[in-house]
């Protein structure tokens, strides 16, 4: 006899909030402006500390609570400042030269979130709060993550990628492994700080070289 | 022997703290090579006088130690302390071109620091922010020669690094997850427990967990298909850069597979584990081969030639059994003392020729015996030669895999080592023995004398690779066996 499946409130809401990642993944893909972008990533940063706030109040647990509040300042509020300074100051051009155009650039995010849904199903896990199969939102943001990085042709936009490909990491955590120690939970955040810097490093010093963080020029080595 | 491991993490410390304080003056380089010596002796401490066979935590849960660990700590803490030397050398005016000077030291303590740090750690988590701290502080050190090819070389580097980490993570997660049912909602994924509790561990889980870690660690290994990164990062950071990353950070992401595949073993069986990195070694090996044969630039060679190493190590504990897998970790040490020999050959070229390209260079030997000396037994070393100690952990990879009736993949490792020989040992000897041009032997830059210290350390390399080659000492031999007892042996 199978149970039937218990919906209520808070449940509803991490199935929104999943909903809400995914469509974050997928605008990313539609937006062309560097600074709008970052922008796009922190509304993905505001549904992940969201999403860490749901289950440490459903499971009643304080570090869970500390991580949202963590994850809000730094990836909603740090992150995005510091790398919207970097653009403000250095770069003349705002607009992403793109390897693939946006319409078939959203086809291929849907594919590659089906993909994810698809590969996720065969994973016997229940997410914390989140609909079946768990893992597919936060495989998604990952495949998704990782496409808009190699397909967008400047400094800025790649690190958009990755802290997106990192937010889905970050969300498979909280929903497969709530209970991982707060320490570790924490030290992964922190992480996130210096990794930023040293990527801002790097965007200043392509940038003060060429005059632009486009990378269409960095072709020099291959083979 | 919690205190060795502090004072050989905190020497690193300290010495990048000191030298970021006092700056580009000599002083920064002999406090560096200070700590650097102090760090290796220290880890050869806490690896040999205490008896780490069995696995030892130390200070509380947070280290952790056994073969495995010890056998890649005195790997990475020998290839930091010959780099600093060397360093010193290097960064002395008029010879290694190190544009970022400022900088140089601090990273390359720190990157140090992160090295060490990566077999310590007794849990995956912490495992995770040492690997990752090693490619930030990396990522800014191929830079220093202050070229825009190295800054795209950086760039790659970062970004492919990164998001091979961030899926190395998700692997790991899923192995957090995997052990949820078993030993509840809050607990510390440190190896010990997780290695308990392994069986109980659930098998799809860990099976999508190390696919994820080998995909992810296995970029910053330089595994083939995810090493883009890898011949530009060798080729364009400074030559003691290359030696670093060559010789450490890939046995430390290497590490972090295995201490993985440790792990998943017990739950789903030693075969899953073996599967992939055979595969993986294999292609490696095969690809890296292939591709030493066409460069026309000596760094990317020898970065051609890590790949092919690292699938090399993959492909023996992908054998398995004692035999392959101790020749696979023998491999790990000396390929550290040879990889360090040759970059630190290729360097004192470098800093002659000006020119990367093996057709800028010629008659090296007439010019620079010594150096010329050098690159010519590196290259030998590093392609198996004997009486060298790669020669003795390549055969003994491949007979313990006709001993375990793997007869393709140890064919294969005949086959390619040797393509790899042909790549760059004519290659080298171009370079070093073929007829020069006549003014070359008037040019002072070229003909400038030995710097001491870039020749110490590349003596220390090839005494240790050729010892190595003709004796292992009983400790070491010991440890090798024990690395073995965790992963590799089984079958």
């Amino acid at each position: 006899m199978h149970a039937a499946p218990h919906y209520d409130f808070v449940h509803a809401v991490g199935a929104l909030l999943a909903i809400a990642a995914l469509l974050s993944a997928l605008a990313l893909l539609a937006v062309k402006q560097v600074h709008e972008q970052v922008r796009v990533y922190a509304v993905q940063s505001a549904v992940a500390a969201g999403y860490t706030l749901l289950v440490g109040v459903d499971r009643a647990e304080v570090a869970l609570i500390v991580l949202a509040v963590a994850t809000a300042v730094i990836k909603m509020i740090l992150i995005p400042v510091s790398i919207d300074r970097q653009i403000t100051r250095r770069i003349s051009e705002h607009e992403v030269p793109l390897v693939v155009q946006v319409p078939m650039s959203l086809l291929i995010g849907v594919t590659l979130a089906g993909l994810a849904y698809w590969s996720a199903s065969a994973l016997p896990i229940h997410g914390a709060l989140l609909p079946s199969p768990a893992l597919g939102m936060p495989l998604a943001l990952v495949l998704v993550g990782f496409f808009f990085m190699i397909t967008r042709q400047n400094v800025i936009s790649q690190i958009v990628g990755l802290l997106v490909l990192e937010n889905g990491v970050f969300l498979a955590t909280v929903a497969i492994a709530p209970g991982l120690p707060f320490v570790i939970g924490f030290l992964l955040l922190l992480d996130l700080l210096p990794a930023v810097l040293f990527y801002g490093v790097f965007a200043r010093l392509i940038a003060a070289r060429a005059k632009t963080t486009s990378i269409e020029d960095m072709a020099v080595l291959r083979g | 022997m919690a205190v060795w491991l502090l004072i050989a993490l905190g020497l690193a410390l300290l010495a990048a703290c000191t030298t970021l304080a006092i700056g580009d003056r000599p002083a920064s380089g002999w406090v560096s090579a200070g700590a650097a010596v102090g760090a290796f002796a220290a880890a050869l401490v806490a690896v040999f006088v205490y008896h780490v066979s069995q696995g030892r935590h130390a200070l509380g849960s947070a280290f952790f130690l056994d073969g495995l660990s010890g056998v890649f700590l005195i790997s990475v803490a020998f290839v930091y302390a010959v780099v600093a030397i060397y360093s010193v050398g290097y960064l002395m005016p008029g010879i290694g071109h190190v544009r970022l000077r400022r900088v140089y030291w601090p990273l390359l303590n720190l990157f140090g620091l992160a090295l060490l740090a990566t077999p310590m750690m007794a849990n995956l988590g912490v495992l995770w922010v040492a690997v990752e701290l090693t490619t930030v502080v990396s990522a800014l050190l191929v830079t220093s020669e202050g070229s825009d090819e190295s800054l795209e070389a950086g760039w790659k580097y970062i970004v492919l690094g990164s998001a091979g980490l961030a899926v190395g993570l998700l692997g790991i997660v899923l192995i957090y997850a995997a052990g949820v049912p078993t030993l509840g909602d809050h607990y510390t994924p440190t190896y010990s427990i997780l290695a308990h509790a392994g069986p109980q561990l659930n098998r799809a889980l860990v099976h999508a967990g190390f696919g994820f870690v080998i995909v992810g660690f296995g970029t910053k290994v330089g595994l083939v298909p995810m090493h883009a990164w890898l011949p530009d990062a060798h080729s364009e950071g400074p030559s003691p850069v290359s030696a670093m990353l060559s010789g450490a950070l890939l046995a430390g992401a290497l590490y972090a597979v295995l201490r993985v595949g440790a792990i998943a073993q017990l739950a789903v069986g030693a075969t899953y584990v073996h599967t992939l990195l055979l595969a993986f070694g294999a292609l490696s090996l095969v690809i890296a081969a292939f591709f030493a044969l066409r460069q026309t630039n000596y760094k990317r060679l020898l970065a051609y030639s890590s790949i092919e190493h690292m699938g090399i190590v993959s492909l023996g504990i992908g054998i398995g059994g004692p035999i392959a897998a101790y020749g696979a970790f023998f491999h790990i040490v000396v390929h550290a003392a040879a990889k360090t020999l040759a970059f630190f050959g290729a360097g004192g070229i470098l800093s002659r020729y000006e020119s990367r390209e093996v057709d800028d260079v010629r008659g090296v030997i007439t010019v620079a015996p010594f150096t010329g000396l050098m690159v010519l037994i590196g290259a030998l070393a590093i392609t198996g030669v004997p009486p060298f100690g790669i020669f003795r952990s390549e055969l003994l990879i491949v007979t313990g895999g006709f001993s375990r009736s793997k007869f393709a993949f140890a064919g294969l490792l005949v086959l390619f080592a040797n393509v790899a020989f042909v790549g760059l040992y004519q290659t080298f000897h171009r370079m070093v023995l073929s007829r020069g041009d006549d003014a070359d032997r008037e040019n002072p830059r070229l003909r400038r004398p030995e710097q001491p210290l870039m020749a110490a350390a590349m003596l220390t390399s090839l005494v240790v690779v050729l010892v190595l080659g003709l004796w292992i000492p009983g400790p070491l031999d010991q440890l090798l066996h024990s690395a073995v007892g965790v992963i590799g042996g089984r079958t």
